[in-house]
């Protein structure tokens, strides 16, 4: 055998090899670039109450907040919408006190809450492509929040329903796990507020939200 | 693919909506008591010296009424009796004109209900906030229930210048003893004297 038949043997020998360990996918862009694709988020979130709110009403942190949100990732464009509902709920306990309106005195311990029910359209912009491990993003959201306002004497409750607008700005950063992979991290930071005035609550309800929540993306 | 993955996030959605929270529930006792006190500001107390007490609690239920002296019912009178007289009043039998009278009343009353629930089982966990402990009935758009409240009322009368036109005395003060505790006799005193507490305003002492 030749020195020339032996390479041409020896290439024919690891080309099919190499050809079946690696298609050639990466000649082709991601579905996920090539497609409009779907991706849906759960995530748990945290909350620091801002603002008049958190001085006239609520100060106390709150970890007792979920959403779920479904986006549709556009193809060709860094853009993404999608909708998210949740659910979000502030409480704070006040020691007994006295509380003076007019001629009456209360003596109570009060029970302060807000429960919201937010339901939002969002646009989210991405810094990097869709194949990237790392995607950065701004959002924008608007929507309503079923919102149910309740002040505690004691046991005994007064309570305010309302559906009231709200909107949001936030920063974030999705992670997959594996490069070109459905499932990753979602990592966000985001101001709510939600225009609301009962009582206490005298210039609406804003708070800072850190979120971090699983994602799954499909096409 | 992508219309039932849609439709199961947000049945995960309204998951999370119909969870119902009881922000109360772990109140103690004690912290249960809302003591709730009205007075006639333009009232000066100074002018009252004397005072009686009622010799039984009425009890209220309803419209329908009764009088009872049962054990927590004489702690009661007891209390406010002792409580008075540290504010400065002297207790006399109500044969001698007393300046002001007590009345003690024990108070139920049942109500019922109806709420709409407009989108039935996704405004189930919405409105149920209000009405800790009642379950939702789903099929239905109305929904009733009944509630019933009792709370002691204290009032003071002002027997010293009764309205002579009309036949009626004055309520110059009053207080409510609210709460899910409020038929412990343990905790009796501690109402008592927080209401009087509370209105300081009524010590001529």
């Amino acid at each position: 055998m030749n020195k020339t038949a032996f390479i041409a043997l020896f290439f024919a020998a690891i080309f099919p090899a190499l050809a079946q360990d690696a298609p050639k996918i990466y000649t082709l862009p991601s579905p996920f670039d090539r497609y409009t694709h779907y991706l849906a988020t759960a995530r748990f979130t945290g909350a620091v109450p801002l603002g008049s709110f958190s001085d006239s009403y609520i100060s106390k942190s709150s970890f007792q907040n979920f959403s779920a949100s479904l986006e549709w990732v556009l193809r060709s464009s860094p853009f993404s919408v999608g909708g998210e509902v949740g659910s979000t709920y502030f409480k704070e306990r006040l020691p007994r006190a006295l509380y003076v309106n007019g001629n009456e005195t209360i003596s109570a311990v009060q029970t302060r809450t807000v429960s919201q029910y937010p339901i939002e359209v969002f646009g989210n912009y991405h810094f990097l492509g869709k194949a990237s491990g790392i995607q950065p993003y701004v959002q924008i959201s608007g929507g309503v929040s079923i919102l149910d306002y309740m002040v505690y004497y004691g046991s005994l409750s007064t309570q305010d329903q309302k559906i009231a607008p709200k909107y949001g700005i936030g920063v974030g950063s999705k992670f997959l796990f594996k490069k070109d992979g459905s499932f990753g991290v979602d990592v966000r930071v985001k101001y709510n507020g939600t225009s609301y005035k009962h009582e206490y609550i005298e210039n609406g309800i804003s708070s800072l939200d850190g979120s971090v929540g699983v994602f799954y993306r499909w096409w | 693919m992508l219309k039932k993955a849609s439709f199961i996030l947000l049945i995960a959605g309204l998951g999370f909506i119909s969870c119902s929270k009881d922000p109360v529930s772990d109140l103690s006792t004690e912290e249960s008591l809302v003591y709730v006190t009205n007075s006639s500001k333009s009232v000066n107390f100074k002018q009252y010296k004397t005072f009686s007490i009622v010799d039984s609690v009425l009890v209220v239920e309803n419209d329908r009424s009764g009088t009872a002296l049962t054990e927590i019912d004489r702690s009661l009178l007891q209390r406010i009796i002792t409580n008075m007289e540290g504010l400065g009043y002297k207790y006399v039998s109500p044969k001698s004109n007393p300046d002001v009278g007590i009345n003690a009343a024990w108070i139920t009353n049942t109500y019922l209900n109806v709420a709409s629930l407009p989108l039935s089982s996704y405004y189930g966990g919405y409105w149920g906030g209000g009405f800790g402990g009642y379950g939702y009935g789903y099929p239905s758009y109305y929904q009733y229930y009944e509630t019933s409240e009792s709370y002691w009322l204290i009032s003071m009368l002002d027997f010293k210048n009764p309205n002579t036109a009309d036949s009626t005395v004055n309520v110059i003060w009053d207080a409510q003893i609210r709460g899910s505790g409020i038929g412990s006799p343990q905790h009796i005193d501690r109402m008592v004297d927080s209401v009087f507490g509370q209105s300081s305003y009524l010590k001529i002492n």
